[in-house]
């Protein structure tokens, strides 16, 4: 079995690219989709799009009833309940919905405040205004783009030449947009932190990236795919490590800030595996080919 | 193996390693059987400024903060014992506060609601020197934005205006910096530590503008110019006795007054603004034909009638007066004891030279801080021991293993050190930024240990080993730190306590933890090759 799995992974390289190819191109696919019919490619949370968080930590609360009794006394208020579970018990209730103004925020606040009779250390409340969310929106997309291009830039400059860092910054580039179809589907709100974890999600690519490129491309030693096994080991242990506290942060933690984070960290990791090891190693191989077919030509 | 460990201790990088380490826990000073309520703020012209135990100044590190420990010979171990011991106190006992530093005699005074109030606000304890920012401690967080284009220097007074104004209030632990964001926009973000009122949304986005005008004459304004000195001790300033309180449609309503010294200048103006007016005499006594009116932001607040003795005068005292209402007595008493407070503000402050809006305002209560800062130790030691399993089955030699989680060790060390020394705020931002340049450390980590482990089928010598793992690790350094660059300034800084930690974290680990690691690798395994 495993020899059969070899095999595949070493003749057929670039089959298996297009399947990466083609999962890239359903993500693009969901985003598009995704944007045509709600307007926007991700599912902005309050902190992106502007509004108000109430977190409660008065758990023996029914959020169904909640949310009930509060669309109908605010019916043309947005507003959506939802429960932050740790390690499988419920920790916190939290309530999203678009108030801004102080006047609207306190009305639903002490709406919440007398059903459920809460005192002052029950709850917190975070509220975003829109222009602030919007901005801040944009400028991390700004933000990402300049990353890509610093990174390809850094790349360059290690590898002199131009194909190991159109391969780094693809691989990247497909691990984000894979992961954030892929967060679209859960129907989760990002919010600001969730920004921030695509970021790291760079970070992550790059070195498992850069360990790969390394060995393929400065490495002289042993047939080409020695190598690759060799950093398939490597970048294995690498990921699986992260992983493992990234599962354990997952069930344990009760901010929901961190949640979010973890969640798509670990989405992305998983993604990075796939385009790392058939992406990347496809992208790399065809090249070194090419320059093998090109020095052959020479040299006959 | 002697000898190995010899040489490890020995080399350079592992002793520069272990200086950061040690410098870095100097920092933190962990004090972890630390027990009392550490007082963040002593209320101005409380019993407790009068017993001269002083304000702490918002330079000192949290260790240095002076803790009370015991109240009448009863302990005090944390802040709840405090607030719990201070409700058993009758009014006008005599208490005897001990702190950490010394014993202090207090008078026991009511305040405005009519319960005990020795005009300290407690928390508990620090147990290191590092400083929790908001998320972890709780409080607010408040980012303002002119609603109009100023100038440098504009926005400069407005900075020192709101400290200042937060101050009078009798808040020190404060921080009010400038934040900008990409577009080039300028903000203001203030954090206040511990459970703050309401009010202080009032106090900061109001723009305070106070003026005093005798017909259409502005006389004199809010500020340092033209206010000399607000009285704010109870022999001048209080519910005005001769007012007092008196039941009205919708409750009560109380009486404030409040001496205020003018500057010559405004005395001048009002003489002058006087000279000219009619006397009238009524059964109050003599009044001048024109009332003094006095408006906070452009709104009347109050209307006072000049008497006769002052027509042409220019007479620097004067007795500004207002009410507030509530549906009790004891309500009454409070607003108007809060509204004096804020106009007494105003105008020892004066007026900021723009409005500002709110954009956005974060409350939160700090159970949530306490219970998150237990939780993320407990995923700490839990993630640290999962990787060290993995880590294990993959190596399954002590010498690779044991130096790796070590070396982790020392990487967040050496970060909360640094974010001790440098006084940043821990909130959920650097923490996430903790995790990534640790998460990071791992996999670097193992990347040098995969290449160094690279048996005898490879004649590389040691040197090479380690220059090639390193080379991967500094390619990954420098595009992770070009991609964190951005994030200093995105957002109005929002994420800039991220950017700043992975920074940090990666800077630290890069150039000290992961070179030493190398070494100490290459150390154990050498003579075993």
């Amino acid at each position: 079995m495993l020899k059969l799995l070899k095999d595949i992974y070493e003749r057929r390289y670039k089959t298996l690219m297009i399947f990466s190819f083609a999962i890239l191109i359903l993500a693009l696919v969901q985003i598009g989709v995704q944007y045509y019919t709600t307007g926007d490619f991700i599912n902005r949370g309050v902190t992106l799009k502007g509004g108000s968080t109430i977190t409660i930590t008065e758990t023996a609360i029914d959020s169904n009833d909640l949310k009930s009794f509060l669309k109908e006394k605010f019916p043309k208020a947005d507003i959506s309940v939802r429960t932050v579970t740790s390690a499988g018990k419920v920790v916190n209730i939290a309530v999203d919905s678009d108030a801004q103004e102080t006047e609207e925020i306190n009305n639903l606040l002490s709406a919440i405040i007398q059903k459920e009779s809460l005192t002052k250390e029950d709850y917190s409340v975070e509220v975003m205004g829109s222009s602030l969310g919007q901005s801040f929106f944009k400028q991390t997309i700004t933000a990402i783009i300049a990353a890509f291009l610093l990174m390809a830039i850094v790349v360059l400059i290690y590898f002199r030449k131009v194909v190991p860092a159109f391969a780094v910054v693809l691989c990247a580039f497909s691990d984000i947009t894979v992961s954030l179809a892929i967060f679209n589907l859960t129907g989760i709100k990002l919010s600001t932190a969730g920004v921030a974890a695509f970021l790291m999600l760079v970070g992550y690519s790059v070195d498992t990236d850069m360990v790969l490129s390394t060995r393929m491309l400065r490495r002289k030693e042993g047939p080409v795919m020695e190598r690759v096994y060799s950093s398939i080991k490597t970048g294995l242990t690498m990921t699986t490590t992260t992983l493992v506290a990234v599962i354990v942060a997952l069930i344990f933690v009760q901010s929901e800030v961190i949640k979010q984070i973890m969640l798509i960290l670990l989405i992305g990791l998983l993604v990075d595996v796939v385009m790392t090891y058939i992406q990347n190693v496809g992208v790399i191989r065809l090249y070194l080919d090419r320059v093998e077919k090109k020095g052959k030509i020479q040299a006959a | 193996m002697k000898t190995k460990i010899k040489k490890i201790f020995t080399h350079w990088r592992v002793i520069i390693l272990l200086l950061f380490v040690i410098f870095s826990l100097v920092a933190i000073q962990p004090h972890f059987s630390n027990q009392g309520a550490a007082i963040r703020n002593v209320v101005q012209n409380s019993s407790a400024s009068l017993a001269r135990i002083e304000n702490p100044s918002p330079k000192l590190t949290p260790l240095a903060k002076e803790r009370i420990i015991a109240l009448d010979g009863k302990k005090v171990l944390s802040a709840a014992d405090y607030y719990d011991l201070i409700t058993k106190v009758q009014e006008n006992d005599t208490i005897n506060v001990q702190t950490n530093k010394r014993s202090y005699s207090l008078l026991a005074t009511a305040n405005d609601l009519g319960r005990v109030d020795l005009g300290l606000k407690v928390y508990d304890a620090p147990t290191s020197n590092l400083r929790k920012g908001l998320d972890l401690e709780g409080g607010t967080r408040v980012l303002l934005k002119p609603t109009e284009e100023i100038s440098q220097e504009d926005f400069d007074s407005i900075l020192d205006n709101l400290r200042e104004r937060l101050n009078v209030y009798g808040l020190s632990d404060i921080v009010v910096r400038p934040a900008s964001d990409l577009a080039g926009d300028n903000f203001i973000l203030i954090e206040i530590a511990g459970i703050t009122e309401e009010e202080i949304k009032e106090l900061l986005a109001k723009q305070g503008k106070f003026e005093a005008k005798i017909g259409n004459e502005t006389v004199f304004l809010g500020g340092k110019k033209d206010i000399t000195y607000v009285c704010r001790s109870a022999d001048c300033s209080g519910i005005d006795p001769r007012k007092g309180c008196a039941k009205s449609s919708r409750g009560y309503s109380c009486g404030f007054f409040f001496s205020i010294s003018l500057s010559p200048e405004a005395a001048e103006r009002q003489a002058q603004a006087t000279k000219d007016l009619d006397t009238q005499n009524e059964d109050g006594g003599c009044f001048l034909s024109e009332s003094m009116y006095l408006y906070l932001d452009d709104k009347e607040v109050d209307s006072l009638r000049i008497g006769c003795e002052l027509k042409g005068s220019a007479s620097t005292s004067i007795q500004i007066s207002g009410g507030g209402s509530g549906t009790t007595q004891q309500e009454a008493v409070a607003v108007a004891l809060q509204n004096m407070k804020k106009l007494q503000t105003v105008l020892i402050t004066g007026s900021l030279p723009v409005k500002l809006d709110v954009v956005k305002l974060d409350t939160i209560s700090p159970s949530f801080g306490k219970e998150f800062m237990s939780n993320v130790a407990l995923i700490a030691v839990l993630a640290l021991g999962a990787v060290a399993l993995v880590v294990s089955i993959r190596y399954r030699r002590a010498g690779v293993v044991i130096p790796m989680v070590l070396t982790l060790v020392t990487e967040m060390t050496m970060l909360l050190g640094f974010a001790a020394l440098v006084g940043w705020n821990l909130d959920l931002a650097a923490i996430a930024g903790i995790i990534v340049a640790v998460g990071t450390g791992v996999d670097h980590l193992i990347i040098i240990a995969d290449e160094a482990m690279k048996g005898a089928a490879v004649v590389y010598d040691w040197k090479t080993k380690i220059k090639n793992a390193m080379f991967i690790v500094m390619g990954a350094y420098f595009t992770v730190l070009s991609g964190m660059l951005p994030l200093l300034w995105a957002g109005a800084g929002l994420l800039k306590g991220f950017a700043l930690t992975t920074i940090a974290g990666f800077s630290f680990g890069v150039l000290i933890a992961r070179p030493a690691y190398a070494v100490v690798i290459e150390i154990l395994m050498r003579e075993s090759n």
